[in-house]
């Protein structure tokens, strides 16, 4: 039963610091003083030593309130921000065996290309609203290395018809469509190159239930169907409980617990897990 | 062969946002669940039998002891085995149906049952074919099957988990109050497949109130009693 080598991702002391940090900047942050601010130097630690491993297939929740890191992490691990400190491999990458966070720019952003997908909780940071929305899926195609036009469109109506877009609106930019339907036409653009890993961010936050429900179904079919390993950011739980396999508790920038969602939810075993599941309406 | 070898298994919830209390649920706990047996377990609300139950699936973490269980390539504690190492088992070998439906919104009858199957069986119309057998089984209208159960009656909620829990063949079924709100005719279906899939070699744990079940379903009772097990009485049937 070992599976010691089966990851997908593996990420070992993650961390970002804003400002200078001092010796004691971990010592004196984290959830057991309630604060990711250092007293002695006021550095904001946003996520410190985090350590995880995905599995191909694998689903993983990061919950917490707001400011407790767990964007951070997708967005490092996107390239989004830069790491202050600590590693992560891809298993497709170099075999796993270079630390992707160390990668050059250009290697960077073959990784994102070809290996990730993101879907952002604002539509405006993941789709080019001066393109049409088969545009940007094109856009995210061409960056994998796709170059027929034909190939392309093909490709892109597939993605718009899995995603509930009517094809005919392919040549609207997402500005004239509902926030649920940008919401899809960013996932669409996020898998568009069949990426093993997807990280989503916050996607259903600030959309009406119907329309929740509609990417949700959507994320779990695409998960289902293509088997993507998804990382999946959220402070609500119940989108933790409906999408994920295991999940990450995060607090003052830390991973406070981590274990299988139904035990997290049901036996929550953090202090903070604790006031978490008791808040569930 | 044992399956599942429990020893001195202790579960307490400390439960830090009231103010530090401390609940026991299970003490000393020792049984084991050979291959192709079915044990019953009794015993009144509040004696531990779904805490038992939850720990042997690890949606509770034990506090203390071990629950080994034999898996297909090789013991494993279910206490301390890694998250993935569990993942891997759910999707495979172990099933726990609990007493109510709880599922993801917005799916079908169908693919709620067929769901587990899905897995393995790459043809979905076939894992559906199945599904829609067991749902007949158990008399489950064919005009709810494909709805979504959410809005099922408590009595046609319970056939869809109960097809949803032995579709795929477990080794080791957990099941809680399978026949509860269900007709006579129906409760006997459900004895007849849990019976068959022990014939497989299943090893089932079933928590139940209902002795006319028990009677037909267990080789063998577990009572628990202020979360210890105080009498361990073989039946044979």
């Amino acid at each position: 039963m070992s599976a010691e080598n089966q990851w997908l991702l593996r990420v070992r002391n993650l961390t970002k610091i804003y400002g200078e940090p001092g010796l004691r900047t971990l010592e004196l942050t984290g959830p057991q003083v309630n604060s990711n601010i250092c007293p002695e130097t006021e550095s904001i630690v946003a996520c410190a030593g985090v350590s995880f491993d995905l599995y191909p297939g694998e689903v993983l929740g990061i919950v917490g309130e707001s400011g407790s890191g767990k964007s951070t992490v997708v967005k490092l691990l996107y390239f989004d921000l830069e790491k202050t400190a600590g590693s992560a491999w891809l298993a497709p990458y170099e075999e796993g065996r270079a630390n992707i966070l160390e990668a050059s720019g250009q290697q960077k952003r073959r990784i994102r290309n070809h290996l990730m997908g993101m879907v952002y909780q604002n539509p405006r940071e993941g789709l080019n609203f001066g393109f049409s929305s088969g545009g940007n899926i094109a856009e995210k195609l061409i960056m994998a290395g796709q170059m027929h036009v034909g190939g392309i469109r093909e490709r892109a109506s597939y993605l718009l018809e899995k995603t509930e877009i009517p094809v005919r609106r392919m040549d609207d930019t997402p500005g004239t469509f509902s926030g649920g339907m940008q919401q899809r036409v960013q996932i669409a653009k996020a898998i568009a190159n069949n990426p093993p890993l997807l990280f989503l961010d916050e996607v259903t936050t600030g959309l009406d239930v119907s329309v929740q429900a509609k990417v949700l179904d959507l994320i779990r079919e695409l998960q289902q169907e293509l088997g993507i390993a998804m990382i999946v950011v959220s402070h609500d739980l119940s989108v933790i409980r409906m999408l994920t396999d295991r999940t990450l508790v995060m607090k003052n920038g830390r991973i406070v617990e981590a274990g299988l969602t139904d035990q997290i939810l049901q036996d929550p075993q953090h202090a903070y897990t604790q006031l978490l599941v008791s808040s569930l309406l | 062969m044992n399956i599942i070898e429990v020893n001195n298994l202790s579960k307490t919830f400390d439960l830090h946002i009231l103010h530090e209390k401390h609940i026991t649920a299970l003490q000393h706990i020792d049984m084991t669940i050979g291959e192709g047996e079915i044990v019953g377990l009794t015993g009144k609300s509040g004696s531990g039998k779904s805490s038992l139950m939850k720990c042997l699936h690890r949606t509770y973490l034990a506090t203390g002891g071990e629950i080994l269980y034999q898996s297909l390539g090789g013991v494993v504690d279910l206490v301390s085995a890694d998250d993935h190492a569990v993942i891997a088992l759910r999707r495979s070998e172990i099933r726990y149906c609990s007493q109510f439906l709880s599922v993801i919104p917005r799916v079908s009858a169908i693919d709620v049952v067929a769901e587990p199957l899905f897995r393995t069986e790459k043809d979905k119309e076939l894992a559906r074919a199945r599904s829609k057998a067991l749902l007949e089984a158990l008399g489950l209208p064919s005009g709810l099957w494909d709805a979504y159960p959410v809005t099922f009656s408590g009595g046609e909620q319970q056939r869809v988990n109960v097809a949803r829990a032995i579709i795929a063949r477990p080794r080791l079924l957990l099941i809680d109050e399978p026949t509860a709100s269900l007709d006579a005719k129906t409760k006997d279906t459900v004895i007849e497949l849990i019976r068959e899939l022990k014939g497989h070699g299943t090893a089932v744990l079933c928590i139940s109130h209902d002795e006319y079940t028990l009677e037909r379903l267990a080789d063998r009772r577990l009572h628990l009693q202020a979360g210890r097990i105080i009498s361990n009485v073989t039946q044979v049937i």
